[in-house]
């Protein structure tokens, strides 16, 4: 009779253990830009899949952060703007994987040069106020010395802007990112600055998440890193097979565009250590970076 | 191991579902809580994150008036969402959805929405989230924080305790209800139909739905049914005669106490016939036992086809065999029954292609509950009965009577009287002299047995001598004779007496017995065997002729005297007294009697006298009471006579007087 109730006791403890098996699913919020292009690529591939890691995709990258800021993903996929923004609420927010660097990807549309610009008595910028946009547009009118009291501020999502019709009548500038150039410059809006060419300013792309978060799935996360590298390493690697499988992520553009739009950035998931030196002199935290 | 009854079994069974199932809901419940949780969550992240949307993209300084419809209808829209709040970077109240709470809470109850993820939703009662507006290109916050309704969670969850709560009532007792209903169909009552099984074994359960008891319920048949034939066996065994296949005396004596307990209510009679085939003995020493048992077999298949349906026929031993006629209405019956018995047995007997002569047998009729009340009494009285009917030329019937119960009353009671006697030593030796005709001198004497009861004085031996002879009991009290006899004798060897020769009478029952020899021997060494004589009659030779002369013969060798008792009243056979070497030849009393007065007495008397001269025999002149036949004696060769005109029997001490008083020796 003792054996009858120690084997139901076993079965008991057995039974309260079979919950707490399988992996919590984990999410990605991110937003479509270029630069992430392996993260859709995995996530077509089905790499995510086997880490029970879903993606989701935003329109902006306010948006992407806000999802993530109310606790519906856990990892975000940020430029260091939006990573200080979050840290003012979230304190304990770091960089786990960076994936790349813009080179031109992050670029200000308008339907004038510059120096009618400068003459302009009116221009209406469009941006993301409350991501990248700002300190790029910001860099740009200082590098131009452009009155900002005579710039009229926009803040719109990238989805928004892509729609601005161009109104020869007013000066319009537009703080945008690939690929959301595309259909901008079709409608005759002129790339007039870039990252590429804007010296001052450093655009870093990274997978952020909590200090506590990369304590708790540091396993999953160092898979996560080999597949970002292993799909960065694919997509140079075959960049038409790449670009059939993110492109839908990336507004559908065509291949020569996602080729361009390649050009604009340079893969950073393996940093070299000066460029580490550098984001750490920005106040970019590195030290939880996944290896 | 410690053996539990089924009560125990089930509570503890029980207590085990009972922890199981709460332990399953209870699972349950914490999963459908975590669903719910997360629901709960994922609305409240979409809620907020509308109105965080909301506020980016419209919040501006000072134009909160024209946002508190929109504001008031995302809090009343949602089920979730109680109070909003938002505040300005003076940390000033500027939107309240319940307008009349005005005062800020405690700061601290509100939690950063980014950490939803790692608190139950079911504690938290407040959200915050910062709201970021532009002056310019230069940001500055909002902050904002969203009020759960406590109420509508605490509904949640008590809806689904309550739920889960009914649902678990419901299957307990659903599962009990079921529980004891296959526990009393599959467990609890076929136990008890096994149980009553194994107590009664009368009806057979039908096949069991469980296994092991199905198991048992088989053995258990299959034992029961095994038992029931061996004890059929038993019984066949304990109630039938192996031979016949008849009832045997066990269930006789059952089966008459069954009549009489019937008969006795009923005031009804039964009949008994006891049957004892004639003369069976003879057939197997003639024939041999095989025989004689195919014989027995035969006779019981013809009893049973005499009998009447209802009739009950057994064998209770040898060749015995009694019949009980339960129910007759007149004692023509029986008659009629016996008759077709003493037919049945009339007509050769055929066995294994040889006829035999046809068998005859006695039997004796007792009717209940004339002749007995008891099944002994009536058993007993047949047997009386049969035995009648065998003194009476056998291939007879007789029933018993009255006087045939006295004549048994009074041999019960002579048999008592005499072991008593012999125990007690009220039997007496007496001695009738025996005297030279020519010197009137005693010179021997015969010694006769004489029972002397305390209560019943003298007991002739008459009474007494046939029915030790019958009973068997001639034997001890033969001995005893013997012993006696040698005794007094050796007590005379040394006085006037010592010459004095004593005759003991040997009965034919006494000569068959194998230690009489053996017994004279033993005492025969302690005397002059020439002083002991021993007297034989004629029935003593009839049958088995050669071993009895070897006998004799042997008597003889010890130098111990023989006389033929009796002589001439049997067949007097001249053969005897050729072949048997008798000393002296004893002339009957009955010649002896007229002897005076018959011509013819004295032609037989003076015949055997000379026959015995010529054979060289001395003769002695039994029952001579008067002077006149002692005269006429005189004148013949007989040399002694005895007989009451010199002395009736004495006892020992008279004899011994009146052996010196007749002698001249005192």
């Amino acid at each position: 009779m003792k054996q009858i109730f120690l084997i139901i006791s076993i079965i008991f403890l057995f039974s309260g253990c079979f919950n707490a098996v399988q992996e919590k699913e984990l999410k990605i919020s991110t937003n479509s830009w270029v630069g992430y292009a392996p993260l859709f690529y995995a996530k077509e591939k089905g790499y995510l899949k086997n880490l029970n890691i879903k993606l989701i995709v935003n329109v902006s990258l306010a948006e992407a952060i806000d999802v993530y800021s109310v606790g519906k993903a856990d990892m975000v996929t940020t430029t260091q703007y939006e990573y200080y923004s979050i840290k003012r609420s979230q304190n304990d927010i770091v960089p786990l994987v960076l994936i790349d660097r813009s080179y031109g990807g992050d670029m200000i549309l308008s339907n004038l040069n510059i120096t009618a610009l400068k003459d302009a008595d009116k221009i209406f910028a469009y941006l993301e106020i409350d991501s990248i946009n700002s300190d790029i547009l910001r860099d740009f009118i200082k590098a131009n010395s452009i009155d900002e009291k005579k710039i009229v501020f926009l803040n719109k999502d990238q989805a928004q802007m892509q729609d601005i019709k161009n109104m020869k009548n007013n000066a319009i500038i537009i703080v945008t990112y690939s690929p959301y150039n595309v259909k901008l410059e079709k409608s005759g809006f002129k790339e007039i600055a870039s990252t590429k060419g804007l010296n001052s300013i450093i655009v870093i792309d990274s997978l952020c998440g909590t200090i506590n978060f990369r304590k708790q799935e540091s396993k999953r996360l160092k898979k996560l890193k080999k597949i970002i590298d292993k799909s960065i390493q694919e997509i140079q690697k075959n960049t038409k097979v790449s670009y059939s499988i993110v492109s839908p992520f990336l507004n559908n553009i065509s291949y020569s565009e996602y080729l361009k739009a390649l050009q604009k950035i340079k893969w950073i998931n393996k940093p070299s250590k000066s460029l580490l030196a550098n984001i750490k002199k920005m106040g970019y935290e590195v030290k939880y970076l996944i290896k | 191991m410690k053996t539990i009854s089924i009560k125990l079994f089930v509570l503890l069974a029980i207590f085990v579902f009972v922890a199981s199932e709460i332990e399953i809901f209870y699972s349950f419940y914490v999963s459908s809580k975590d669903t719910m949780s997360n629901l709960v969550k994922n609305n409240i992240q979409s809620d907020v994150l509308k109105l965080k949307h909301f506020m980016n993209k419209n919040l501006k300084q000072n134009n909160i008036n024209q946002l508190v419809s929109y504001l008031d209808n995302i809090s009343s829209s949602s089920n979730l969402i109680k109070d909003i709040h938002i505040l300005n970077s003076d940390n000033k109240l500027i939107y309240s959805t319940d307008r009349l709470k005005t005062d800020l809470l405690n700061k601290d109850i509100c939690l950063s929405l980014t950490k939803i993820n790692n608190i139950d939703v079911f504690d938290q009662r407040c959200y915050s989230f910062d709201v970021r507006l532009y002056s310019g290109l230069n940001p500055y916050y909002y902050h904002s924080e969203v009020y759960i309704d406590e109420q509508y969670l605490e509904a949640l969850l008590s809806q689904k305790i309550e739920r889960y709560g009914i649902y678990f009532m419901i299957f307990f007792i659903t599962f009990i209800f079921l529980l004891w209903i296959i526990l009393k169909n599959m467990l609890v009552k076929p136990l008890e139909e096994l149980r009553q099984f194994a107590y009664y074994s009368t009806k057979i359960p039908k096949k069991l739905f469980i296994r092991e008891l199905e198991s048992i319920r088989y053995s258990l048949a299959f034992t029961f049914k095994r038992l029931k034939k061996e004890q059929d066996e038993l019984y066949k065994l304990s109630t039938k005669d192996s031979l016949s296949g008849l009832y045997n005396r066990l269930s006789l004596m059952e089966k008459i106490n069954w009549f009489i307990s019937k008969n006795k209510r009923s005031k009804s009679r039964f009949a008994i016939i006891f049957l004892d085939i004639d003369n069976f003995k003879n057939i197997n020493d003639t024939k041999g036992h095989d025989i004689g048992d195919k014989v027995l077999i035969h006779i019981s298949k013809l009893l049973l086809g005499a009998v009447r349906e209802n009739d009950v026929v057994s064998r209770i031993g040898g060749d015995e065999f009694v019949i009980v006629l339960p129910e007759f209405e007149d004692d023509m019956v029986i008659i009629e029954v016996v008759q077709r018995i003493k037919d049945a047995l009339s007509k050769p007997l055929k066995l294994d292609s040889n006829i035999y002569d046809s068998i005859t047998a006695s039997m004796g009729l007792t009717i209940y509950p004339k002749d007995g009340e008891d099944a002994t009494t009536l058993l007993k009285n047949a047997d009386i009965a049969m035995y009648k009917a065998k003194e009476l030329g056998k291939n007879n019937y007789h029933f018993f009577t009255d006087s045939l119960n006295e004549i048994i009353q009074e041999k019960v009671h002579m048999q008592k009287l005499m072991a008593n006697a012999l125990e007690n030593g009220n039997f007496k030796l007496f001695f009738q002299p025996k005297v030279d005709i020519k010197t009137s001198k005693i010179v021997s004497c015969e010694a006769l047995i004489r029972l002397i009861d305390p209560k019943e004085g003298l007991v002739p031996p008459v009474k007494f001598i046939p029915l030790a002879e019958e009973s068997g009991f001639i034997i001890p009290l033969g001995e005893w004779i013997i012993k006696e006899a040698i005794r007094d004798i050796k007590s005379w060897s040394n006085t006037s007496l010592s010459k004095v020769k004593v005759s003991i009478n040997i009965s034919a029952v006494q000569f068959r017995d194998k230690k009489l020899l053996e017994t004279i021997k033993e005492y025969i060494e302690y005397i002059d065997a020439s002083k002991l004589d021993i007297e034989l009659t004629e029935s003593v030779l009839m049958s088995n002729f050669d071993e009895n002369i070897r006998i004799i013969n042997k008597i003889k060798e010890l130098g111990i005297s023989l006389s033929l008792d009796d002589f001439g009243t049997g067949y007097s056979s001249l053969s005897y007294l050729k072949k048997i070497p008798f000393d002296t030849i004893k002339i009957d009393k009955s010649f002896i009697d007229d002897i005076e007065y018959d011509k013819q007495e004295k032609l037989f008397v003076n015949m055997i006298i000379s026959i015995a001269k010529e054979l060289g025999l001395s003769v002695v002149a039994e029952g001579v009471e008067t002077k006149g036949q002692l005269k006429y004696l005189k004148g013949t060769e007989c040399e002694i006579y005895q007989g009451f005109l010199c002395s009736k029997p004495l006892p020992k001490e008279e004899f011994e007087k009146l052996f010196l008083l007749y002698n001249g020796m005192i």
